[in-house]
Protein backbone atom coordinates (compact mmCIF):
# COMPACT_ATOMS: atom_id res chain seq x y z
CA UNK A 1 0.00 0.00 0.00
CA UNK A 2 2.80 2.31 0.77
CA UNK A 3 4.50 1.76 -2.49
CA UNK A 4 1.50 2.69 -4.13
CA UNK A 5 0.50 6.44 -2.90
CA UNK A 6 4.32 7.27 -3.95
CA UNK A 7 4.24 8.70 -6.57
CA UNK A 8 7.69 8.63 -7.45
CA UNK A 9 8.45 5.01 -8.02
CA UNK A 10 4.55 4.70 -10.02
CA UNK A 11 5.88 7.67 -12.30
CA UNK A 12 9.56 5.55 -12.79
CA UNK A 13 8.04 1.80 -13.23
CA UNK A 14 7.55 0.24 -15.81
CA UNK A 15 3.97 -0.03 -17.28
CA UNK A 16 3.76 -3.72 -16.66
CA UNK A 17 4.95 -3.19 -13.04
CA UNK A 18 2.80 -0.44 -12.55
CA UNK A 19 -0.80 -2.03 -13.51
CA UNK A 20 0.72 -5.18 -11.32
CA UNK A 21 1.07 -2.42 -8.71
CA UNK A 22 -2.22 -1.77 -9.32
CA UNK A 23 -3.89 -5.23 -8.92
CA UNK A 24 -2.18 -5.40 -5.72
CA UNK A 25 -3.57 -2.31 -3.87
CA UNK A 26 -6.88 -3.54 -5.67
CA UNK A 27 -6.81 -6.75 -4.23
CA UNK A 28 -5.81 -5.56 -0.97
CA UNK A 29 -8.54 -2.87 -0.74
CA UNK A 30 -10.76 -5.77 -1.64
CA UNK A 31 -9.63 -7.94 0.95
CA UNK A 32 -9.73 -4.84 3.50
CA UNK A 33 -13.59 -3.84 2.61
CA UNK A 34 -14.37 -7.70 3.04
CA UNK A 35 -12.85 -7.90 6.57
CA UNK A 36 -13.69 -4.35 7.79
CA UNK A 37 -17.08 -5.44 6.54
CA UNK A 38 -17.70 -9.01 7.81
CA UNK A 39 -15.62 -8.76 11.02
CA UNK A 40 -16.06 -5.56 12.26
CA UNK A 41 -19.61 -3.71 10.96
CA UNK A 42 -20.83 -6.35 13.26
CA UNK A 43 -19.80 -5.14 16.21
CA UNK A 44 -19.92 -1.48 14.96
CA UNK A 45 -24.00 -2.10 14.04
CA UNK A 46 -24.46 -3.58 18.26
CA UNK A 47 -22.99 0.08 19.39
CA UNK A 48 -24.98 2.05 16.98
CA UNK A 49 -28.53 0.19 17.82
CA UNK A 50 -27.58 0.02 21.12
CA UNK A 51 -28.70 4.27 21.39
CA UNK A 52 -31.57 3.23 19.63
CA UNK A 53 -35.01 3.27 21.13
CA UNK A 54 -37.94 0.36 21.48
CA UNK A 55 -41.56 1.36 19.72
CA UNK A 56 -44.18 0.08 22.09
CA UNK A 57 -45.87 -2.97 19.87
CA UNK A 58 -43.27 -2.86 16.83
CA UNK A 59 -39.51 -2.85 16.25
CA UNK A 60 -37.45 -0.30 17.24
CA UNK A 61 -35.55 3.30 15.59
CA UNK A 62 -32.57 5.00 15.57
CA UNK A 63 -32.22 7.32 17.89
CA UNK A 64 -29.35 8.41 20.48
CA UNK A 65 -30.56 7.91 24.35
CA UNK A 66 -28.90 6.31 26.90
CA UNK A 67 -31.95 5.22 28.40
CA UNK A 68 -31.09 0.87 27.49
CA UNK A 69 -28.16 1.56 29.48
CA UNK A 70 -29.47 3.53 32.04
CA UNK A 71 -31.99 0.79 32.27
CA UNK A 72 -28.62 -1.82 32.50
CA UNK A 73 -26.99 -0.32 35.07
CA UNK A 74 -30.01 1.21 37.50
CA UNK A 75 -33.07 0.12 35.97
CA UNK A 76 -36.00 1.27 33.86
CA UNK A 77 -37.51 3.51 36.62
CA UNK A 78 -34.61 5.42 37.75
CA UNK A 79 -34.32 7.51 40.42
CA UNK A 80 -37.57 6.73 41.72
CA UNK A 81 -36.40 2.90 41.92
CA UNK A 82 -33.02 1.22 41.82
CA UNK A 83 -32.83 -2.37 40.75
CA UNK A 84 -29.38 -3.95 39.71
CA UNK A 85 -30.87 -7.00 38.08
CA UNK A 86 -29.16 -6.76 34.90
CA UNK A 87 -25.86 -5.90 36.85
CA UNK A 88 -26.63 -9.19 38.68
CA UNK A 89 -26.68 -10.76 35.22
CA UNK A 90 -23.43 -9.73 34.87
CA UNK A 91 -21.89 -10.41 38.49
CA UNK A 92 -23.22 -14.18 37.28
CA UNK A 93 -21.93 -14.11 33.84
CA UNK A 94 -18.09 -13.28 35.36
CA UNK A 95 -18.98 -15.41 38.90
CA UNK A 96 -19.47 -18.76 36.52
CA UNK A 97 -16.71 -17.81 34.19
CA UNK A 98 -13.98 -17.41 37.05
CA UNK A 99 -14.72 -20.51 38.89
CA UNK A 100 -14.83 -22.43 35.69
CA UNK A 101 -12.01 -21.32 33.99
CA UNK A 102 -9.69 -21.51 37.13
CA UNK A 103 -11.38 -25.17 37.82
CA UNK A 104 -10.44 -26.49 33.81
CA UNK A 105 -6.97 -24.98 34.16
CA UNK A 106 -5.98 -26.44 37.67
CA UNK A 107 -7.03 -30.18 36.18
CA UNK A 108 -5.82 -29.54 32.60
CA UNK A 109 -2.12 -28.54 34.03
CA UNK A 110 -1.33 -31.47 35.37
CA UNK A 111 -2.98 -33.62 32.69
CA UNK A 112 -0.93 -31.79 29.80
CA UNK A 113 2.48 -32.07 31.11
CA UNK A 114 1.87 -36.06 31.51
CA UNK A 115 1.06 -35.84 28.28
CA UNK A 116 3.61 -34.43 27.18
CA UNK A 117 5.86 -36.59 28.44
CA UNK A 118 4.59 -39.56 26.02
CA UNK A 119 5.61 -40.65 22.90
CA UNK A 120 4.46 -38.31 19.48
CA UNK A 121 2.40 -41.18 18.60
CA UNK A 122 0.45 -41.36 22.10
CA UNK A 123 0.47 -37.67 22.16
CA UNK A 124 -1.17 -37.65 18.81
CA UNK A 125 -3.88 -40.16 20.12
CA UNK A 126 -4.56 -38.09 23.07
CA UNK A 127 -4.56 -35.02 20.60
CA UNK A 128 -7.46 -36.56 18.16
CA UNK A 129 -9.68 -37.45 21.38
CA UNK A 130 -9.71 -34.26 22.82
CA UNK A 131 -9.92 -32.32 19.93
CA UNK A 132 -13.07 -34.26 18.87
CA UNK A 133 -14.23 -33.66 22.63
CA UNK A 134 -13.70 -29.42 22.51
CA UNK A 135 -15.08 -29.36 19.01
CA UNK A 136 -18.34 -30.71 20.29
CA UNK A 137 -21.00 -28.89 19.86
CA UNK A 138 -22.16 -27.10 23.33
CA UNK A 139 -25.74 -28.48 22.66
CA UNK A 140 -24.15 -32.64 23.08
CA UNK A 141 -21.96 -31.54 25.71
CA UNK A 142 -25.06 -30.14 28.11
CA UNK A 143 -27.34 -32.82 26.58
CA UNK A 144 -24.80 -35.82 28.14
CA UNK A 145 -24.64 -33.65 31.36
CA UNK A 146 -28.10 -33.74 31.27
CA UNK A 147 -29.00 -37.03 31.35
CA UNK A 148 -26.05 -37.72 34.14
CA UNK A 149 -27.02 -35.18 36.47
CA UNK A 150 -31.05 -35.55 36.09
CA UNK A 151 -32.76 -36.58 39.07
CA UNK A 152 -34.90 -39.49 37.42
CA UNK A 153 -31.35 -41.45 36.04
CA UNK A 154 -27.87 -40.79 36.31
CA UNK A 155 -25.96 -39.77 39.32
CA UNK A 156 -28.96 -39.03 41.78
CA UNK A 157 -30.37 -42.54 41.01
CA UNK A 158 -26.11 -44.19 41.65
CA UNK A 159 -26.53 -42.56 44.84
CA UNK A 160 -30.02 -44.52 45.69
CA UNK A 161 -29.10 -47.76 44.28
CA UNK A 162 -25.98 -47.86 45.56
CA UNK A 163 -26.94 -46.93 49.57
CA UNK A 164 -24.94 -43.88 49.23
CA UNK A 165 -27.91 -41.40 50.19
CA UNK A 166 -28.77 -43.44 52.71
CA UNK A 167 -25.27 -43.49 54.55
CA UNK A 168 -25.20 -39.37 53.92
CA UNK A 169 -28.48 -39.23 55.75
CA UNK A 170 -27.17 -41.32 58.37
CA UNK A 171 -24.01 -39.30 58.90
CA UNK A 172 -25.59 -36.63 58.24
CA UNK A 173 -23.63 -34.77 56.04
CA UNK A 174 -27.47 -34.51 53.59
CA UNK A 175 -28.65 -32.02 55.54
CA UNK A 176 -25.59 -29.91 54.70
CA UNK A 177 -26.69 -30.60 50.95
CA UNK A 178 -29.79 -29.73 51.30
CA UNK A 179 -28.67 -26.18 52.09
CA UNK A 180 -26.27 -26.12 49.80
CA UNK A 181 -29.40 -26.70 47.36
CA UNK A 182 -28.33 -30.07 45.96
CA UNK A 183 -30.81 -32.28 48.03
CA UNK A 184 -34.68 -32.55 48.21
CA UNK A 185 -35.74 -34.29 51.02
CA UNK A 186 -35.98 -37.74 49.04
CA UNK A 187 -32.66 -37.94 47.23
CA UNK A 188 -29.84 -35.74 45.97
CA UNK A 189 -30.25 -33.36 43.26
CA UNK A 190 -27.94 -31.37 41.27
CA UNK A 191 -30.38 -29.61 38.47
CA UNK A 192 -30.74 -26.55 39.08
CA UNK A 193 -27.57 -25.32 41.03
CA UNK A 194 -24.15 -23.42 40.80
CA UNK A 195 -22.79 -27.19 41.20
CA UNK A 196 -23.98 -28.25 37.69
CA UNK A 197 -23.70 -25.05 35.86
CA UNK A 198 -19.93 -24.77 36.89
CA UNK A 199 -19.32 -28.30 36.15
CA UNK A 200 -20.57 -28.25 32.60
CA UNK A 201 -18.78 -25.09 31.84
CA UNK A 202 -15.48 -26.82 33.07
CA UNK A 203 -15.72 -29.58 30.97
CA UNK A 204 -16.55 -27.53 28.46
CA UNK A 205 -13.26 -25.67 28.51
CA UNK A 206 -10.72 -28.64 29.71
CA UNK A 207 -9.82 -29.52 26.22
CA UNK A 208 -9.12 -26.16 25.02
CA UNK A 209 -7.30 -25.45 28.50
CA UNK A 210 -5.14 -28.64 27.24
CA UNK A 211 -4.52 -27.05 23.68
CA UNK A 212 -3.81 -23.30 25.20
CA UNK A 213 -1.21 -25.44 27.12
CA UNK A 214 0.12 -27.70 25.45
CA UNK A 215 2.97 -25.57 23.43
CA UNK A 216 4.26 -24.02 26.57
CA UNK A 217 4.61 -27.65 28.19
CA UNK A 218 5.80 -29.48 24.97
CA UNK A 219 8.34 -27.01 24.11
CA UNK A 220 9.78 -26.95 27.95
CA UNK A 221 13.12 -28.06 28.60
CA UNK A 222 13.14 -31.21 30.26
CA UNK A 223 16.59 -31.38 30.77
CA UNK A 224 16.23 -28.43 33.56
CA UNK A 225 13.78 -30.89 35.17
CA UNK A 226 16.74 -34.09 34.63
CA UNK A 227 19.20 -31.90 36.39
CA UNK A 228 16.87 -30.64 39.61
CA UNK A 229 16.51 -34.42 39.93
CA UNK A 230 19.75 -35.12 39.39
CA UNK A 231 20.93 -33.24 42.00
CA UNK A 232 18.40 -35.00 44.16
CA UNK A 233 14.91 -32.50 44.35
CA UNK A 234 12.12 -34.27 45.15
CA UNK A 235 9.09 -34.11 42.68
CA UNK A 236 7.05 -31.39 44.09
CA UNK A 237 10.72 -29.33 44.40
CA UNK A 238 11.12 -29.76 40.92
CA UNK A 239 7.52 -28.82 40.30
CA UNK A 240 8.04 -25.52 42.61
CA UNK A 241 11.04 -24.23 41.08
CA UNK A 242 11.53 -25.70 37.70
CA UNK A 243 7.74 -25.91 35.90
CA UNK A 244 6.03 -23.48 37.68
CA UNK A 245 8.17 -20.20 37.22
CA UNK A 246 8.54 -21.23 33.62
CA UNK A 247 4.61 -21.76 32.60
CA UNK A 248 3.28 -19.06 35.08
CA UNK A 249 2.55 -16.76 32.44
CA UNK A 250 0.58 -19.55 29.99
CA UNK A 251 -1.23 -20.83 32.57
CA UNK A 252 -2.46 -17.25 33.63
CA UNK A 253 -3.10 -16.72 29.91
CA UNK A 254 -4.75 -19.42 29.48
CA UNK A 255 -6.89 -18.74 32.45
CA UNK A 256 -8.01 -15.81 31.11
CA UNK A 257 -8.80 -16.86 27.60
CA UNK A 258 -11.66 -18.92 28.44
CA UNK A 259 -12.56 -16.87 31.46
CA UNK A 260 -13.68 -14.89 28.11
CA UNK A 261 -14.42 -17.87 26.49
CA UNK A 262 -17.52 -18.66 29.20
CA UNK A 263 -18.96 -15.32 28.96
CA UNK A 264 -20.47 -16.25 26.13
CA UNK A 265 -22.07 -19.68 26.99
CA UNK A 266 -25.45 -19.87 26.29
CA UNK A 267 -27.10 -23.34 26.96
CA UNK A 268 -24.92 -24.92 29.70
CA UNK A 269 -26.69 -21.46 31.85
CA UNK A 270 -30.13 -21.45 30.77
CA UNK A 271 -30.22 -25.83 31.02
CA UNK A 272 -28.46 -25.68 34.70
CA UNK A 273 -28.51 -22.50 36.29
CA UNK A 274 -30.99 -21.52 38.38
CA UNK A 275 -34.14 -18.70 37.17
CA UNK A 276 -32.72 -16.36 39.52
CA UNK A 277 -28.70 -16.95 38.79
CA UNK A 278 -28.86 -16.84 34.71
CA UNK A 279 -25.60 -14.81 33.04
CA UNK A 280 -25.63 -11.42 30.57
CA UNK A 281 -25.36 -13.77 27.88
CA UNK A 282 -29.02 -15.52 28.63
CA UNK A 283 -30.88 -12.02 28.79
CA UNK A 284 -28.98 -10.85 25.70
CA UNK A 285 -30.91 -13.42 23.84
CA UNK A 286 -33.97 -13.41 25.48
CA UNK A 287 -34.11 -9.51 24.76
CA UNK A 288 -32.98 -9.87 21.39
CA UNK A 289 -34.67 -13.01 19.97
CA UNK A 290 -36.77 -14.40 23.07
CA UNK A 291 -39.76 -13.07 25.18
CA UNK A 292 -39.27 -9.61 26.01
CA UNK A 293 -38.51 -8.21 22.22
CA UNK A 294 -36.24 -5.01 22.82
CA UNK A 295 -33.55 -5.06 20.04
CA UNK A 296 -31.74 -2.09 21.46
CA UNK A 297 -32.07 -2.53 25.11
CA UNK A 298 -30.09 -6.61 24.53
CA UNK A 299 -27.50 -4.55 21.90
CA UNK A 300 -27.01 -2.35 25.03
CA UNK A 301 -26.34 -5.49 27.54
CA UNK A 302 -24.12 -7.10 24.55
CA UNK A 303 -21.73 -4.46 24.07
CA UNK A 304 -21.29 -4.10 27.87
CA UNK A 305 -20.32 -8.12 27.34
CA UNK A 306 -18.20 -7.64 24.69
CA UNK A 307 -16.13 -4.29 26.57
CA UNK A 308 -15.54 -6.81 29.39
CA UNK A 309 -14.56 -9.17 27.32
CA UNK A 310 -12.40 -6.82 25.34
CA UNK A 311 -10.76 -5.68 28.48
CA UNK A 312 -9.54 -9.06 29.41
CA UNK A 313 -8.18 -10.31 26.09
CA UNK A 314 -6.48 -6.99 25.73
CA UNK A 315 -4.87 -7.60 29.35
CA UNK A 316 -3.66 -11.25 28.15
CA UNK A 317 -2.27 -9.37 25.64
CA UNK A 318 -0.21 -6.99 27.74
CA UNK A 319 0.94 -9.91 29.64
CA UNK A 320 2.06 -12.16 26.98
CA UNK A 321 3.51 -9.72 25.24
CA UNK A 322 5.21 -8.48 28.65
CA UNK A 323 5.99 -12.29 28.81
CA UNK A 324 7.60 -12.76 25.46
CA UNK A 325 9.61 -9.17 26.01
CA UNK B 1 7.16 -45.91 40.96
CA UNK B 2 4.13 -44.66 42.56
CA UNK B 3 4.60 -41.57 41.03
CA UNK B 4 4.56 -43.12 37.79
CA UNK B 5 1.60 -45.46 39.05
CA UNK B 6 -0.52 -42.04 39.94
CA UNK B 7 0.71 -40.52 37.11
CA UNK B 8 -0.78 -43.22 34.42
CA UNK B 9 -4.02 -43.24 37.10
CA UNK B 10 -4.70 -39.66 36.45
CA UNK B 11 -4.64 -39.60 33.00
CA UNK B 12 -7.09 -42.48 32.66
CA UNK B 13 -9.48 -40.60 35.38
CA UNK B 14 -9.32 -37.53 33.04
CA UNK B 15 -9.85 -39.96 30.16
CA UNK B 16 -12.95 -41.45 31.52
CA UNK B 17 -14.06 -38.08 32.96
CA UNK B 18 -14.03 -36.92 29.40
CA UNK B 19 -15.80 -39.96 27.97
CA UNK B 20 -18.30 -40.07 30.57
CA UNK B 21 -21.32 -37.57 29.35
CA UNK B 22 -20.37 -38.75 25.37
CA UNK B 23 -20.67 -42.61 26.74
CA UNK B 24 -24.17 -41.49 28.37
CA UNK B 25 -25.62 -39.90 24.87
CA UNK B 26 -24.27 -42.66 22.93
CA UNK B 27 -26.39 -45.40 25.53
CA UNK B 28 -29.22 -42.72 25.51
CA UNK B 29 -29.38 -42.94 21.43
CA UNK B 30 -30.88 -46.74 22.33
CA UNK B 31 -33.96 -45.86 24.00
CA UNK B 32 -37.39 -47.03 22.21
CA UNK B 33 -39.36 -44.42 24.23
CA UNK B 34 -39.52 -40.81 23.55
CA UNK B 35 -37.21 -40.05 26.84
CA UNK B 36 -33.66 -40.16 27.84
CA UNK B 37 -33.18 -42.33 30.38
CA UNK B 38 -29.44 -44.18 31.21
CA UNK B 39 -28.83 -46.95 31.28
CA UNK B 40 -31.28 -47.21 28.07
CA UNK B 41 -35.11 -48.87 28.19
CA UNK B 42 -35.69 -51.87 25.53
CA UNK B 43 -33.10 -50.91 23.16
CA UNK B 44 -33.87 -50.48 19.64
CA UNK B 45 -32.15 -48.54 16.59
CA UNK B 46 -34.94 -47.21 15.12
CA UNK B 47 -33.65 -43.89 16.00
CA UNK B 48 -31.25 -44.28 13.77
CA UNK B 49 -33.36 -44.71 11.11
CA UNK B 50 -35.59 -41.79 12.13
CA UNK B 51 -32.80 -39.69 11.74
CA UNK B 52 -31.03 -40.56 8.83
CA UNK B 53 -33.94 -41.53 6.80
CA UNK B 54 -37.62 -40.98 7.99
CA UNK B 55 -37.86 -38.06 9.74
CA UNK B 56 -37.52 -34.55 7.03
CA UNK B 57 -36.72 -32.76 9.65
CA UNK B 58 -33.90 -34.10 10.63
CA UNK B 59 -32.63 -35.30 7.29
CA UNK B 60 -33.27 -31.36 6.13
CA UNK B 61 -31.02 -30.05 8.97
CA UNK B 62 -28.53 -32.39 8.52
CA UNK B 63 -28.26 -31.87 4.71
CA UNK B 64 -28.21 -28.20 5.50
CA UNK B 65 -25.31 -28.50 7.91
CA UNK B 66 -23.04 -30.76 5.55
CA UNK B 67 -23.91 -27.70 3.18
CA UNK B 68 -23.11 -24.67 5.52
CA UNK B 69 -19.93 -26.64 7.10
CA UNK B 70 -17.91 -27.43 3.24
CA UNK B 71 -19.00 -24.16 1.95
CA UNK B 72 -18.45 -22.20 4.61
CA UNK B 73 -14.70 -23.88 5.60
CA UNK B 74 -13.80 -23.28 1.93
CA UNK B 75 -14.18 -19.72 2.37
CA UNK B 76 -13.12 -19.17 5.18
CA UNK B 77 -9.85 -20.73 4.09
CA UNK B 78 -9.92 -18.61 0.27
CA UNK B 79 -10.17 -15.54 3.12
CA UNK B 80 -7.66 -16.73 5.35
CA UNK B 81 -5.20 -17.33 2.49
CA UNK B 82 -4.41 -13.86 1.27
CA UNK B 83 -4.60 -12.64 5.15
CA UNK B 84 -1.82 -15.11 6.10
CA UNK B 85 0.57 -14.50 3.08
CA UNK B 86 0.43 -11.01 3.90
CA UNK B 87 1.34 -11.42 7.14
CA UNK B 88 4.18 -13.63 6.33
CA UNK B 89 5.23 -11.97 2.79
CA UNK B 90 5.17 -8.40 4.30
CA UNK B 91 4.37 -8.00 7.78
CA UNK B 92 4.39 -4.79 9.24
CA UNK B 93 1.67 -3.08 11.03
CA UNK B 94 -1.17 -3.17 8.61
CA UNK B 95 -1.13 -6.99 7.98
CA UNK B 96 -1.17 -7.42 11.44
CA UNK B 97 -3.95 -5.20 12.26
CA UNK B 98 -5.99 -7.12 9.25
CA UNK B 99 -5.32 -10.69 10.82
CA UNK B 100 -6.15 -9.10 13.81
CA UNK B 101 -9.45 -8.40 12.79
CA UNK B 102 -10.18 -11.08 11.14
CA UNK B 103 -9.49 -13.51 14.46
CA UNK B 104 -11.86 -11.16 16.30
CA UNK B 105 -15.25 -12.62 15.80
CA UNK B 106 -13.62 -16.41 16.99
CA UNK B 107 -12.17 -14.49 20.09
CA UNK B 108 -15.30 -12.32 21.64
CA UNK B 109 -18.26 -14.11 22.58
CA UNK B 110 -20.00 -15.92 19.76
CA UNK B 111 -23.93 -14.41 21.03
CA UNK B 112 -22.26 -10.79 20.39
CA UNK B 113 -21.27 -11.46 16.91
CA UNK B 114 -24.39 -13.08 16.26
CA UNK B 115 -26.51 -10.18 17.32
CA UNK B 116 -24.16 -7.98 15.52
CA UNK B 117 -24.65 -10.12 12.44
CA UNK B 118 -28.55 -10.47 13.00
CA UNK B 119 -28.72 -7.22 12.82
CA UNK B 120 -26.09 -6.37 9.17
CA UNK B 121 -28.22 -8.65 7.49
CA UNK B 122 -31.63 -7.92 8.09
CA UNK B 123 -30.39 -3.93 7.24
CA UNK B 124 -29.38 -5.47 3.69
CA UNK B 125 -32.38 -7.25 3.73
CA UNK B 126 -30.76 -10.82 3.10
CA UNK B 127 -31.76 -12.03 7.19
CA UNK B 128 -32.86 -16.02 6.94
CA UNK B 129 -30.96 -16.93 3.42
CA UNK B 130 -28.74 -20.22 3.49
CA UNK B 131 -26.26 -18.90 1.88
CA UNK B 132 -26.08 -15.42 4.11
CA UNK B 133 -25.59 -18.27 7.14
CA UNK B 134 -22.04 -19.89 5.20
CA UNK B 135 -20.91 -16.47 4.79
CA UNK B 136 -21.18 -15.72 8.89
CA UNK B 137 -19.56 -19.34 9.63
CA UNK B 138 -16.99 -18.17 7.20
CA UNK B 139 -16.33 -14.72 9.40
CA UNK B 140 -16.51 -16.48 12.62
CA UNK B 141 -13.99 -19.65 11.79
CA UNK B 142 -11.54 -17.59 9.10
CA UNK B 143 -9.20 -17.29 12.39
CA UNK B 144 -8.61 -21.06 12.51
CA UNK B 145 -7.14 -21.53 8.83
CA UNK B 146 -5.31 -18.40 9.45
CA UNK B 147 -3.09 -19.63 12.24
CA UNK B 148 -2.30 -22.98 10.57
CA UNK B 149 -1.55 -21.59 7.53
CA UNK B 150 0.39 -18.92 8.87
CA UNK B 151 2.44 -22.05 10.89
CA UNK B 152 2.66 -23.66 7.29
CA UNK B 153 4.11 -20.67 5.96
CA UNK B 154 6.37 -20.32 8.67
CA UNK B 155 7.44 -23.98 8.41
CA UNK B 156 9.06 -23.43 5.01
CA UNK B 157 12.63 -23.65 4.54
CA UNK B 158 14.02 -20.31 3.16
CA UNK B 159 17.34 -22.15 1.42
CA UNK B 160 14.23 -23.61 -1.01
CA UNK B 161 13.18 -19.67 -1.67
CA UNK B 162 16.49 -18.84 -2.50
CA UNK B 163 17.68 -21.49 -4.54
CA UNK B 164 14.27 -21.38 -6.34
CA UNK B 165 15.07 -17.53 -7.10
CA UNK B 166 18.32 -18.08 -8.00
CA UNK B 167 17.72 -20.62 -10.68
CA UNK B 168 15.47 -18.01 -12.00
CA UNK B 169 11.84 -18.57 -11.10
CA UNK B 170 9.31 -16.53 -11.12
CA UNK B 171 7.15 -15.41 -8.15
CA UNK B 172 3.95 -17.26 -9.53
CA UNK B 173 6.43 -20.01 -10.54
CA UNK B 174 7.83 -20.23 -6.56
CA UNK B 175 4.92 -19.49 -5.27
CA UNK B 176 3.36 -22.46 -7.37
CA UNK B 177 5.75 -24.81 -6.83
CA UNK B 178 7.52 -24.38 -3.64
CA UNK B 179 4.79 -22.54 -1.10
CA UNK B 180 1.82 -23.88 -1.97
CA UNK B 181 2.62 -27.59 -2.16
CA UNK B 182 4.89 -27.01 1.52
CA UNK B 183 1.73 -25.27 2.95
CA UNK B 184 -1.04 -27.58 1.81
CA UNK B 185 -1.21 -30.06 4.66
CA UNK B 186 -1.63 -27.03 6.79
CA UNK B 187 -4.10 -25.82 4.62
CA UNK B 188 -6.31 -28.56 4.91
CA UNK B 189 -6.04 -29.24 8.50
CA UNK B 190 -7.50 -25.22 8.40
CA UNK B 191 -10.08 -25.98 6.70
CA UNK B 192 -10.88 -29.21 8.57
CA UNK B 193 -11.00 -27.28 11.66
CA UNK B 194 -13.42 -24.71 10.60
CA UNK B 195 -15.58 -27.19 8.98
CA UNK B 196 -15.70 -29.42 12.28
CA UNK B 197 -16.49 -26.03 14.41
CA UNK B 198 -18.93 -25.00 11.54
CA UNK B 199 -20.86 -28.30 12.36
CA UNK B 200 -21.14 -28.27 15.71
CA UNK B 201 -21.75 -24.53 15.87
CA UNK B 202 -25.34 -22.87 16.69
CA UNK B 203 -25.82 -19.82 18.42
CA UNK B 204 -24.55 -17.60 15.13
CA UNK B 205 -26.73 -19.92 12.90
CA UNK B 206 -29.51 -19.05 15.61
CA UNK B 207 -29.65 -15.35 14.51
CA UNK B 208 -28.51 -15.38 11.13
CA UNK B 209 -31.05 -18.38 9.74
CA UNK B 210 -33.88 -16.16 11.16
CA UNK B 211 -35.71 -19.57 12.17
CA UNK B 212 -36.24 -20.29 8.08
CA UNK B 213 -33.91 -23.01 8.10
CA UNK B 214 -31.82 -24.86 10.78
CA UNK B 215 -28.67 -26.91 11.02
CA UNK B 216 -28.43 -29.99 12.99
CA UNK B 217 -27.24 -28.37 16.24
CA UNK B 218 -29.93 -25.48 15.41
CA UNK B 219 -32.30 -27.85 15.22
CA UNK B 220 -31.42 -29.36 18.82
CA UNK B 221 -31.09 -25.74 20.51
CA UNK B 222 -34.58 -24.62 18.86
CA UNK B 223 -36.31 -27.53 20.72
CA UNK B 224 -33.84 -27.50 23.89
CA UNK B 225 -37.35 -26.44 25.80
CA UNK B 226 -38.95 -29.42 25.19
CA UNK B 227 -36.65 -31.69 26.52
CA UNK B 228 -33.82 -33.75 25.09
CA UNK B 229 -35.39 -37.10 22.42
CA UNK B 230 -32.86 -40.13 22.26
CA UNK B 231 -33.27 -39.11 18.15
CA UNK B 232 -31.08 -35.96 19.09
CA UNK B 233 -28.72 -38.36 20.88
CA UNK B 234 -28.25 -39.84 17.21
CA UNK B 235 -27.18 -36.95 16.11
CA UNK B 236 -25.13 -36.32 19.05
CA UNK B 237 -23.22 -39.49 18.04
CA UNK B 238 -22.63 -38.83 14.28
CA UNK B 239 -20.82 -35.86 15.00
CA UNK B 240 -18.88 -37.47 17.77
CA UNK B 241 -17.90 -39.83 14.82
CA UNK B 242 -17.37 -37.08 12.32
CA UNK B 243 -14.74 -34.91 14.75
CA UNK B 244 -12.83 -38.34 15.52
CA UNK B 245 -12.70 -39.10 11.73
CA UNK B 246 -11.56 -35.66 10.58
CA UNK B 247 -9.15 -35.15 13.37
CA UNK B 248 -7.48 -38.58 12.97
CA UNK B 249 -6.94 -38.15 9.23
CA UNK B 250 -5.47 -34.83 10.58
CA UNK B 251 -3.31 -36.78 12.79
CA UNK B 252 -2.36 -39.66 9.92
CA UNK B 253 -1.87 -37.46 6.72
CA UNK B 254 -0.41 -34.05 8.95
CA UNK B 255 2.00 -33.53 11.79
CA UNK B 256 -0.72 -33.07 14.71
CA UNK B 257 1.47 -32.29 17.61
CA UNK B 258 3.34 -29.58 15.44
CA UNK B 259 -0.04 -28.02 14.58
CA UNK B 260 -0.80 -27.82 18.27
CA UNK B 261 2.28 -25.58 18.86
CA UNK B 262 4.73 -28.12 19.60
CA UNK B 263 8.13 -28.33 18.28
CA UNK B 264 9.04 -29.80 15.15
CA UNK B 265 9.43 -33.64 15.21
CA UNK B 266 13.19 -34.72 15.39
CA UNK B 267 13.23 -37.14 12.71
Amino acid sequence: MSAVSDPEILANSAPTARSRLADLSLSQLVIWGLILFLCLSPFALIIAVSFGEKIEGASWEWGFSLVNYQRVFVGANWPEEVTFLYLQNLYYSLYYAVFAAVIAVLLAFPFTYLMTGLSRRAQSAWLVFILSSLSLSEVFIVMGWDVLLSNRSGLPMVFKETGLTAWLKEVGWFDTLREWGLANPRNVKFKTSVFATVLTMSYLVWPYAVILLYPPLSRMDRSMIEAAQTMGAGPWTVMRTVILPSVRLPLFGATLLLFVFLLGVYVAVSVFAEPAKQTMAVSVYSAVRGATLNAPFGAAQAVILLITASVFLVLGQWMSRRASA
Amino acid sequence: MILRTLSNLFLALSAVMLALPILVVCGAALNSGRSMFFPPKEPTLARFKEFFFTETVWVTALGNSVIVAFCSAALAVLVAWPLAYGLWKQGGKAAQVLAGLGSMPFALPPIVFGVGLGFLWSFIGTLGTLWIGIISHAALFMALPLVTISIGLQSIDRSHLDAAATMGATGSVVFRTVILPQTMPYTVSGFFFALVLSFNEFIVMFFVSASSYSTVTLQIFNSLRNGYTPTMAVAAITFIVISVAVFSAVARWGDLPRLMGAEPAKS
